[in-house]
């Protein structure tokens, strides 16, 4: 017996209202048109009809997903597949019903499958998500979207070709408090944006226990560049989507450093990296990510000269309130307006100090949540169920996502790019041949 | 440091000066229907006369005479400016109308030393020194409103750093200026409000982020009282030392206290 979804209505309850607002169309098609499906009659409408899916890869990651499978009224899962037995066993603890594969060709081949969910090492996604599309399923691949950019290219190419419906776990799009905060963004709330500043910190070796050595680049591909991109595909991903979402431009150039600073233990990928991506008009997004100190947590901060937005927190901060909100202000806006009314100016002595705190406002003023960062396989409520439902309703719809595979590309490229720029010590254009036509640099 | 800002409002023949870092505080004016040189001319006056008080008041300035008297008047007596003198005797009247409650030593003024012939002034030990926290804002308030007169500046809104505000004449589309008061513990609610026609309104209280400076003079100790106290006077100066005075006074010390002063309107909010 599944549960009712709550936060699944709550968020798609939040799209349709914005839909009552003045102007609230076209501020859904321009901050977040991926979300213009997302609504409690769309729900409703398919509401009898169930989507079957599949899991390819039931590591940790994909039995978060199967968790929030159960919990999502219209889907169904039909099947797994998964080259490491344990893994398979934990899916099938979860659904005993559910088919088994070792080989996700053959799991392809099962036509009682509309579409897959896959949640595999990096090196593999690019094989699966263009076989799945072949094989006329629809794919929802975890992040990022592939670990070469001619693989990113390809599989930007094969969608523009395909009819199916296309998802990349960018759960930030589905987050609420991102969301509202892009809006509030996109409105003017801190005006132009001048700034970018993102850093995920962690104290954790980022290891699985192995047990035998023959497994260790199995398990732990995150650490071996063969399969994986390092910190940046695996964190810095979900923050540069964000970067791109704000600005609504892509940089068009990238300098920075990686290095192995503390974690020593042979592994290839950096553990620690600081990324500059430079955009045309000058403002830069500093990206930071160490993964032996865990002191600055995760934060994605967008500094505008009016205000900043901090989102993973849920607050934002606008500058030089005390002096803008001040009775006087106040008072010369009314005589200006030829009004006369009271001005909330008397009160126990005005100091500077106050003026150097910043007063947090929040975004979501209900209940939210903060991821802190620090899980390995997700957070709870971080968007994740939401775009998995979202994915689930358009197995039945066939509806594509709008912009989904665009962001989910140029957030991968720029991953890649950074990576490119760490390994060769040198500042990297955006290639010209990778640019796509969403994709605006000026 | 001390920064000036002033812009005029051509449609609404308005002059706005503001001084940021001025007596730890900040101070602004508005005046109405003036023209630009009016404005500018007089607002050049006030800077002056603000930077000039300051110099002398701000004990945290080592150059200002208060300061220079705090440092040497321990042990041998200092003669004072005529202007230091009339300040410190004011605050000496004061401190005995307001049965010692007043005291800009924060221990006990009595025991400060005044030769009336030399206008010199002697401290009893090194742990006294004069703080003007709770007078220099209203002192200077006064030489404000005498700039406003001499200047025929008839309608004028002044506000120095929230706790003194002074309304001259009337809003252009009122009949007087009207100030609320906001709950420094929950910002929007409104308190109360007053109607100011060449009147001071003075408040004195703790904020959440700036509290524990109300000493009282007899214990030593900080008050934490979670209340406000406002005074409407015509004069700035009774009314600012009115109000510190009301935070740490009992309810017998205050009926003693306040025939003594010629005041329009006292309020005490409680903030619990």
């Amino acid at each position: 017996m599944k549960k009712e979804k709550e936060v699944d209505v709550s968020l798609r309850q939040f799209i349709k209202n914005i839909g009552y607002m003045t102007g609230g169309a076209a501020l859904l098609a321009g901050t977040t048109p991926w979300l213009q499906s997302f609504t409690p009659d769309k729900l409703e409408e398919i509401k009898k009809e169930r989507a079957r899916v599949a899991v390819i890869g039931t590591g940790s990651r994909g039995q978060y997903h199967i968790h929030n499978l159960l919990q999502i009224p219209h889907a169904e899962i039909v099947a797994f597949c998964d080259d490491y037995q344990p893994s398979l066993d934990a899916a099938l603890a979860l659904c005993p019903k559910a088919k088994t594969y070792t080989d996700y060709r053959k799991l392809l081949e099962n036509p009682e499958i509309d579409g897959v969910i896959i949640a595999t090492p990096l090196n593999w996604h690019a094989t699966m998500v263009l076989d799945a599309l072949a094989a006329g399923k629809h794919v929802f691949c975890e992040k990022s979207m592939a670990l070469t950019m001619e693989q990113c290219k390809a599989i930007y190419d094969a969608y523009q070709h395909t009819g199916k419906v296309l998802y990349f776990c960018m759960q930030r799009m589905f987050d609420e408090k991102y969301i509202k905060g892009m809006q509030m963004i996109h409105s003017g709330l801190i005006g132009d944006v001048v700034g970018l500043r993102c850093h995920w910190f962690r104290n954790h070796d980022w290891r699985r226990p192995v047990p035998s050595p023959s497994l260790e680049r199995k398990i732990n591909w995150r650490l071996y560049w063969e399969s994986s991109a390092g910190l940046m595909t695996e964190l810095a991903s979900h923050q540069l989507e964000v970067c791109n979402w704000a600005t609504r431009k892509i940089p068009e150039s990238v300098i920075g450093t990686g290095d192995i600073v503390h974690w020593k233990d042979g592994r290839e990928v950096y553990d620690s990296v600081n990324v500059i991506y430079h955009y045309s008009d000058g403002v830069k997004i500093n990206y930071e990510s160490l993964i032996s100190n865990k002191f600055n947590g995760m934060e994605d901060q967008i500094l505008g000269h009016k205000g900043t937005m901090n989102l993973a927190t849920g607050k934002y901060y606008l500058e030089d309130e005390t002096s803008s909100k001040s009775g006087i202000e106040q008072l010369l806006k009314q005589i200006g307006d030829k009004v006369f009314t009271a001005v909330p100016a008397a009160g126990p002595s005005w100091r500077p100090e106050t003026k150097q705190a910043y007063t947090p406002h929040y975004i979501v003023e209900d209940r939210f949540h903060v991821n802190d960062g620090l899980s390995m396989i997700g957070a709870d409520k971080d968007g994740s169920d939401q775009i998995l439902s979202a994915f689930c309703q358009a197995c039945i719809t066939g509806e594509k996502g709008k912009n989904i595979v665009e962001e989910a590309y140029s957030a991968t490229m720029l991953c890649l790019l950074g990576n490119q720029a760490m390994a060769e010590k040198c500042k990297v254009d955006f290639p010209e041949e990778y640019k796509i036509p969403s994709m605006k640099f000026q | 440091m001390i920064s000036s800002y002033s812009h005029y409002y051509e449609s609404s023949e308005t002059f706005h000066g503001s001084l940021q870092g001025i007596m730890g505080t900040r101070f602004d004016v508005v005046m109405t229907g003036c023209d630009e040189l009016k404005g500018q001319s007089v607002w050049d006056i006030i800077v002056l006369e603000l930077k000039r008080l300051d110099g002398m008041l701000n004990r945290f300035d080592p150059k200002s005479e208060l300061s220079r008297l705090n440092q040497q008047a321990v042990g041998n007596p200092v003669s004072v400016s005529p202007e230091m003198w009339t300040v410190l005797t004011g605050c000496k009247r004061y401190h005995a109308l307001t049965l010692g409650l007043f005291d800009i030593t924060l221990k006990d003024f009595s025991l400060v030393s005044f030769d009336e012939i030399s206008h010199s002034i002697l401290l009893p030990s090194e742990k006294f020194a004069f703080d003007l926290g709770g007078y220099a804002k209203g002192y200077a308030m006064e030489k404000m409103k005498t700039i406003l007169r001499e200047n025929a500046i008839e309608n004028a809104f002044i506000d120095f750093g929230n706790s003194s505000i002074v309304g001259l004449g009337h809003h252009p589309y009122g009949d007087c200026w009207k100030v609320s008061i906001e709950n420094p513990f929950r910002k929007e609610e409104i308190l109360g409000e007053v109607s100011l026609m060449n009147q001071d309104i003075s408040t004195s209280g703790n904020t959440p982020l700036y509290s524990n400076h109300i000493i009282h003079p007899f214990t030593g100790e900080y008050s934490d009282a979670k209340k406000l106290v406002s005074v409407v006077a015509k004069n700035s100066i009774q009314a600012e030392v009115l109000t510190t005075t009301l935070m740490i006074a009992t309810n017998e010390q205050k009926e003693a206290i306040t025939p003594a002063f010629d005041i329009e309107k006292i309020t005490s909010y409680d903030i619990q």
